[in-house]
């Protein structure tokens, strides 16, 4: 019962985060707009101008409601510093990218040095961070002692650039990462995990519904690189932190197929910007269809258009019930680790 | 909605779960437990990490390869 009234509060605080990431989400609507920080919705026929970076309000948000937690003695200090330091590198990386427009390859470059924090705080506080024993839903556990540490910078950038891969189009990435992020809470309640990776998954999961609320179509707000690649930096570290490796892995598998098709046929680190081959194209009539053109990736949302053109809205509905299969499965995966 | 796309990704996912769970399993069970150098040897231990992550690596191509096959069968034949 102790711990049912530990994980009560420890939800009941990161209830919070909405109404806070609500509120900066306006602020930074209004804010970026009125500086020039806008961008173009290239996927409707008008191409309205729509405020960029407005997805920082969800790193700020998470950092401040870690910071509430440790303040109020809901878990060790440690972990949630690790956990806010790998967030606000990742969002910074993204405001730099979204400012200055770096090379494709930067990116996963930069994000590599966002696990640090994780990797050095966990080798100087052991037991603390992560643990080597990596379990295996079904067959166990294995011990890792080298490997694990260094697959903690690997897992940061991969979780954060695979996020950042897949929004192209409104809330598909804030909707897909609110689902993984409720599904993650709800496995890890089931299997009676800890507080402190039920408060960070729900704070997440908060967070990102009132981003989502600005975002989801029409968007009148748009993450940037600055929302996308800390919101995929804190999916990674909380896959360390809440011990849920295997489960993540299985969670973001729509973002994991996209990334993958677009890397193979490109065959480079680049920046969606920057491909003279559109997988999609849009027509007269406000609906998207596959571009037909053999040089350009096989994208998620390509795959969800061969054979028929369909609205932005029926796109990202479909890509929500793909990350509801794919965050099913991982609850699935939870339960079968046991831990 | 296509409903026609989501069900073939779909199956694709329930495909790629199954097929992860069962190379979690060969790690687990066959691999992990493998003594492939003494671990009292000069830099034994990282030796064998290596090997094992290299076992590991391959069978993470070859299961990102059957993805590769499954999305080409059912998207780009149809496509085309």
């Amino acid at each position: 019962m102790a711990s049912l009234g530990a994980n009560t509060i420890a939800i009941l605080i990161a209830l919070g985060s909405f109404p806070v990431s609500l509120a900066l989400t306006r602020f930074f609507m209004y804010w970026n707009a009125k500086h020039g920080i806008i961008g173009i919705d290239v996927h409707k026929p008008n191409r309205p101008k729509v405020p960029e970076m407005v997805g920082s309000a969800v790193p700020i948000t998470l950092i401040l409601f870690a910071a509430i937690y440790a303040t109020l003695g809901g878990a060790s200090s440690i972990p949630l510093l690790a956990y806010s330091l790998v967030v606000g590198l990742a969002a910074l990386v993204g405001a730099f990218d979204d400012r200055l427009r770096m090379r494709g390859i930067f990116k996963p470059l930069l994000t590599l040095l966002c696990g640090l924090p994780l990797l050095i705080l966990g080798i100087a506080f052991p037991g603390q961070i992560y643990s080597s024993m990596l379990h295996v839903p079904l067959f166990g556990q294995y011990h890792l002692p080298v490997i694990y540490p260094l697959t903690i910078l690997v897992a940061t950038s991969v979780t954060s650039n695979t996020v950042n891969m897949l929004d192209p189009l409104n809330g598909s990435m804030a909707g897909g990462m609110s689902i993984v992020a409720g599904g993650l809470l709800i496995g890890l309640l089931l299997v009676g995990a800890g507080s402190m990776p039920i408060f960070l998954y729900a704070s997440l999961m908060f967070s990102l519904l009132g981003f989502l609320y600005y975002n989801r179509f029409p968007a009148r707000a748009f993450a940037g690189n600055v929302g996308q690649l800390s919101i995929g930096a804190s999916i990674g570290a909380l896959a360390i932190l809440g011990k849920t490796e295997i489960a993540s892995v299985v969670a973001i598998f729509p973002n994991i197929q996209n990334s993958f098709f677009f890397l193979s046929r490109i065959r480079r680190f680049t920046e969606h910007r920057e491909l003279t081959s559109k997988p999609t194209k849009l027509l007269p009539d406000g609906r998207l269809a596959d571009s037909e053109d053999p040089r350009a990736p096989l994208t998620l949302v390509r795959t969800l258009l061969i054979g028929r053109p369909a609205t932005e809205n029926e796109i990202v509905s479909s890509i929500w019930i793909l990350f509801l299969t794919s965050t099913s499965l991982a609850v699935i995966t939870l339960l079968l680790t046991g831990v | 909605m296509n409903r026609r796309a989501v069900g073939y990704e779909l199956v694709v996912f329930v495909t790629q779960w199954g097929l992860m769970l069962i190379g979690f399993g060969i790690l687990t069970k066959f691999v992990a437990p493998l003594n492939l150098l003494n671990p009292s040897l000069s830099l034994g231990v990282y030796f064998d990490s290596a090997t094992k992550a290299l076992i590991a690596l391959i069978l993470s191509v070859t299961w990102l390869f059957i993805w590769d096959r499954q999305v080409r069968l059912y998207f780009h034949r149809r496509g085309k």
